[in-house]
């Protein structure tokens, strides 16, 4: 089987054309680096992807905090993802890094604030 | 009057590196001026990832981006005033200002760095016929209501454009619950990087139509409908390929603006091809002492690009401040065939520098070669060259002499 | 019930320059106007130009008013704290059948007592505005321009602070006339109104609103009319009005037009429409208009578009001949109580208050009017930031720190703006209303940076949710509702 891949793993976004049987790559051309070679494996075994969005905040100088997924999780779970995002609310302060789902569904990922909010000053 | 030896106008990407840079070069009289409330600048809503992968080697968000610009400015006492606003800079570098707690302020700067970002493109810039409802949004006002103030803008949504922005917003709409439609590109070939084709719109199974536009919007209220139509290669709709596409939101991505009104009132001088100012190796403009660097000079894509850039202009602006000059720039840099823009236009012919440019149209197979007087200086071959992807080249000062101007040429 | 001495349908440039007239007396004037603020129709879709009153068949009550009211627009303007320059303008010609063209009109603006036009070389052109195109003009001293939103907004406000009461969102969908000669008027969904007087200023629906109050038999045909603004960095160019010598027909063909901002428009072309609220563009009508204003100003290029707008003029009509006549302004003895003005087009912004005081005449006849000893015909704008000196800028923000916070870069305007603006004595809450009133995103550009904060600050400062903010008329809404739900600020 021939498919051309289209890398997603950096700015580059390499034009792969790929070979492959079932989930095995035979060959690979157009890659600038071995990630695209990686990365056409993982796309044809289990597709992953990360996801960014925001959760509610309440009593912050902002309404949102920007959140991400620490690690990609399979491409077909994105919205059960999103609907365990949308249920969540914290409490000002928040920072970058903490942890607001851990091991989301079990998927092996963490959603993390991406953007500091302050308490808002009474 | 207050002094300062280095003033930079914009405390986003830009701005943040450079003013980190001239510390770092023993510049410590620096104050930093930004508009909005915290610094930052456009990253503050760019929350996807991204951001970094050269020079953190992680993606990060964009507000994890520029907090570790923002927390090093910090530690290093970089003073920058928010919610403060330049009205203008003069020739002689006096920077005009005002914000709510300092008043009306007249600034007197030994260097001026402009760090000011972009704009988008507007619906009145392309003159798209119709009504004027509600519902319609440039990409990047509508990443601003739903990332920062919690406002969803709509539920059917049709994209026109496919710059970066508009690419992002397709994805975070649908994410959060809206119908992206489709994304129409007047040209036959995407405006923003694979990636985000492929990571925006095919994930989602977003239908991207090239060689189509709006051509009517319609809806006296709330937008009810756009027209939409295949274009000939002079971007004419072709009679015939009219479709009506009911929607409630229109999100425009077509195109940024190096915001240079301040520039302009400083008498510095436009490159038609950038619409930034023409600028030599070290990032300055035609005023002595007054620098550019970032999305300002040119527009990037990537965030990464816009540091380096910035850290390269702080560099020189450093020097600048430390010798009272810098070496002139007599060498022009011209943009051959199929080249979009060229940055630097100017060099010395002394100096090691980076040439940032963008060819005109996607191309396949071909070299990118830079000569001067006929001489080949460095000749890059690409499997395929798209107008979306910056291209950096370095030039080694040996190679070059001091009697002809440069040229960058894709053959 | 509300119930008012008059009530004015249409709050318009006409209709509130008779309700800001009617308040010098002692009645109570309501306004009833159909639209989310007073100039989103004719009144604010125009060139905003003060006429001279040369075009107007000589004795007609257009070249009567049109002379009037630019005769004394210096005075009204300081009275109503209204930006206006007095520009001149040029009405350039090509050729000798222009030159004759131009003569005729020379002599008609004399019998109209149009002061001081003079035929001109392309040598004194040139010494006036080299960007306007042409080998020879009319040179008319007297035309001028004005901020049509702000006019209009300006005699509303007047009215309002010497009593008037404006009704926006307020459709009049039926008139009866009760036994003691009252007249009780119906709305769409803002209830029933009673007054003594009705008067008909309802411009593109005057036809309408007269028949419904009793006086059939007159047509409007709306004239389209499409524009470009074109960005400051061409207004640099464009230093009086440019237009191009009469068609045969006596009408003018695209012309150029700085505004009092510094912009320039380009328009409108005119053609006749069968639904005058339909403001859509065409891109027909942009490429006529980009040709033939390129013929009229040199700079009128495709990087300086921020903007195209239509509006469309309501022109009565003969309905047999179609011909178009003089604007009507009538009070009928077996039609009592009613004053009625059909027909009020271009130059209307002009007339305004001339039209007015033919009004206030015209209800004088039937009843004595006692002045009204409170009435001030001085109203203060929102005190603007941009084109003070450096010495007014420093003193407003120690005044007021708000001036100190920049909302709309493009155009310069403050927070303390805004705010002023949202707190509007007309009660106009929408985005648009914001704009016309600071001119807040109507830059180059249109709202990019500003926009997200002007809608914040509505919300703010008039407790507004996120789903109740509108664009403009109707259910303009902005936004469909929250990211996140739960508790909102």
């Amino acid at each position: 089987m021939k498919r051309t891949f289209t890398c997603i793993v950096c700015p580059n976004g390499c034009e792969i054309d790929a070979e492959y049987e079932g989930t095995n790559v035979l060959s690979v051309t157009g890659n600038l680096c071995p990630k695209g070679k990686a990365y056409v494996t993982q796309e044809l075994i289990d597709p992953r992807r990360t996801i960014a969005s925001s959760v509610r905040v309440l009593g912050g100088t902002m309404p949102l905090a920007s959140v991400r997924l620490n690690r990609p999780v399979p491409k077909d779970r994105i919205f059960d993802v999103m609907a365990e995002i949308r249920r969540k609310t914290m409490k000002a302060p928040v920072r970058i890094g903490d942890v607001v789902i851990d091991n989301v569904l079990g998927l092996g990922s963490d959603v993390v604030i991406t953007k500091n909010v302050e308490k808002e000053r009474a | 009057m207050i002094k300062r030896q280095a003033v930079i106008v914009g405390g986003g990407p830009a701005g943040l590196a450079a003013a980190l840079r001239m510390k770092e070069n023993g510049i410590d009289d620096i104050l930093i001026l930004e508009r909005e409330h915290l610094p930052g600048g456009i990253l503050r809503q760019c929350i996807h990832d991204g951001f970094g992968l050269t020079r953190f080697e992680e993606s990060l968000s964009g507000p994890e981006y520029a907090q570790r610009f923002i927390d090093r400015a910090n530690e290093a006492g970089i003073e920058c005033w928010t919610d403060c606003t330049v009205l203008d800079v003069s020739k002689d570098k006096v920077v005009t200002a005002v914000s709510k707690v300092h008043g009306f302020l007249q600034i007197s700067a030994q260097a001026v760095l402009l760090t000011m970002g972009c704009r988008e493109r507007t619906r009145g810039a392309l003159a798209t016929p119709g009504t004027r409802p509600s519902g319609v949004y440039t990409a990047g006002v509508a990443q601003a209501y739903i990332n920062l103030q919690n406002i969803m803008v709509g539920k059917e949504v049709v994209i026109l454009g496919s710059g970066d922005i508009g690419l992002i917003m397709a994805r975070r709409l649908t994410l959060e619950g809206a119908h992206v439609k489709g994304v129409y590109e007047v040209q036959p070939y995407p405006n923003g990087l694979p990636r985000n084709i492929e990571q925006c719109l095919n994930d989602y199974h977003i239908p991207l139509h090239l060689s189509h536009t709006v051509i009517e919007i319609r809806g006296r209220e709330r937008l009810s409908s756009v027209v939409v139509a295949a274009c000939d290669e002079h971007f004419r709709p072709i009679p015939g390929t009219e479709e009506e596409i009911p929607c409630d939101t229109l999100i425009l991505s077509v195109g940024l603006i190096p915001e240079n009104e301040l520039t302009l009132g400083a008498g510095i001088e436009l490159d038609p091809r950038t619409r930034g100012a023409f600028v030599d190796e070290n990032c300055q403009t035609a005023v002595p002492g007054i620098f550019a660097a970032g999305n300002v000079l040119h527009v990037h894509d990537l965030v990464d690009f816009v540091s380096l850039e910035a850290e390269a202009l702080a560099d020189s602006a450093a020097r600048y401040l430390k010798e009272g000059g810098l070496t002139p720039c007599p060498l022009t840099v011209v943009a051959g065939s199929d080249v979009g823009h060229v940055i630097p236009q100017k060099v010395s012919g002394t100096k090691d520098f980076t040439l940032w440019l963008r060819v005109r149209r996607p191309l396949n197979g071909v070299s990118v070669v830079v000569r001067q007087g006929g001489r080949e200086l460095l000749r890059k071959k690409m499997r395929k060259a798209l107008p979306a992807e910056m291209i950096q080249l370095s030039i080694k000062a040996q190679k070059l002499t001091q009697d002809a101007d440069v040229e960058v040429s894709v053959e | 019930m509300p119930s008012y001495d008059v009530i004015i349908i249409g709050g318009g440039v006409i209709g509130s320059a008779i309700a800001r007239e009617l308040t010098r007396y002692r009645l109570s004037v309501g306004v009833l106007e159909k639209e989310s603020d007073v100039c989103t129709q004719t009144s604010g879709r125009n060139t905003g130009m003060l006429h001279a009153g040369f075009l107007y068949k000589t004795g007609s009550l257009k070249a009567q008013c049109a002379v009037e009211g630019n005769l004394e627009f210096d005075a009204v303007a300081k009275e109503l704290d209204v930006p206006f320059k007095r520009t001149g303008k040029l009405i350039v010609g090509f050729t000798e059948e222009h030159r004759e063209r131009l003569l005729t009109m020379i002599e008609r603006g004399k019998a109209n007592g149009v002061p001081g036009m003079e035929l001109i070389d392309r040598k004194r052109m040139d010494e006036i505005d080299p960007s306007a195109g042409g080998n020879f003009a009319i040179y008319c001293p007297t035309s001028g321009i004005l901020d049509p939103f702000l006019y209009t907004i300006a005699l509303a406000e007047n009215a309002v602070q010497n009593g008037a009461a404006y009704h926006l969102y307020t459709k009049v969908t039926g008139h009866e006339v009760l036994a003691d000669g009252t007249h009780l008027l119906h709305t769409d969904g803002k209830g029933d109104f009673t007054c003594r007087w009705v008067i008909n200023s309802a411009g593109l629906h005057s036809a309408e609103i007269s028949e419904m109050l009793g006086i059939p038999g007159y047509k409007i045909q709306p004239v389209k009319g499409e524009y470009f603004v074109l960005d400051k960095k061409a207004g640099v160019y464009a230093k009086i009005p440019v237009y191009p010598a009469p068609t045969p027909k006596n009408t003018f063909d695209t012309h150029a037009t700085p505004t009092v901002d510094g912009n320039v428009l380009v328009g409108p072309n005119s053609f006749n429409v069968d639904d005058g609220e339909d403001y859509s563009v065409r891109q027909v009508g942009m490429d006529g208009l980009q040709e033939s204003g390129a013929r009229m100003f040199k700079h009128m290029k495709r990087d300086y578009y921020i903007r195209t707008f239509a509006g469309a003029r309501p022109k009565r009509v003969d309905p047999e001949t179609g011909e178009i006549q003089d604007f009507l302004i009538e009070r009928r003895d077996e039609v009592p109580g009613v004053i009625n003005l059909v027909g009020i087009e271009s130059p209307g912004l002009t007339s305004a208050l001339p039209i007015a005081r033919r009004v206030v005449k015209l209800l004088e006849e039937k009843e004595s009017l006692t002045p009204n000893p409170s009435f001030n015909p001085v109203r203060r704008g929102i005190r603007r930031f941009h084109g003070l000196s450096a010495e007014e800028q420093a003193e407003l923000i120690r005044e007021n720190p708000d001036y100190g916070e920049i909302v709309c870069r493009c155009e310069t305007v403050t927070r303390a703006e805004i705010i002023a603006a949202i707190h509007n004595p007309l009660g106009v809450c929408t985005v648009n209303g914001i704009k016309v009133r600071t001119r807040a995103s109507m830059g180059r550009c249109q709202g990019g940076y500003c926009e997200t904060r002007i809608t914040a600050l509505i919300r703010e400062e008039l407790g507004k949710a996120v789903p109740d903010v509108r664009l403009g008329s109707g259910d303009s809404y902005m936004f469909t509702g929250y990211v996140r739900e739960g508790e909102q600020a």
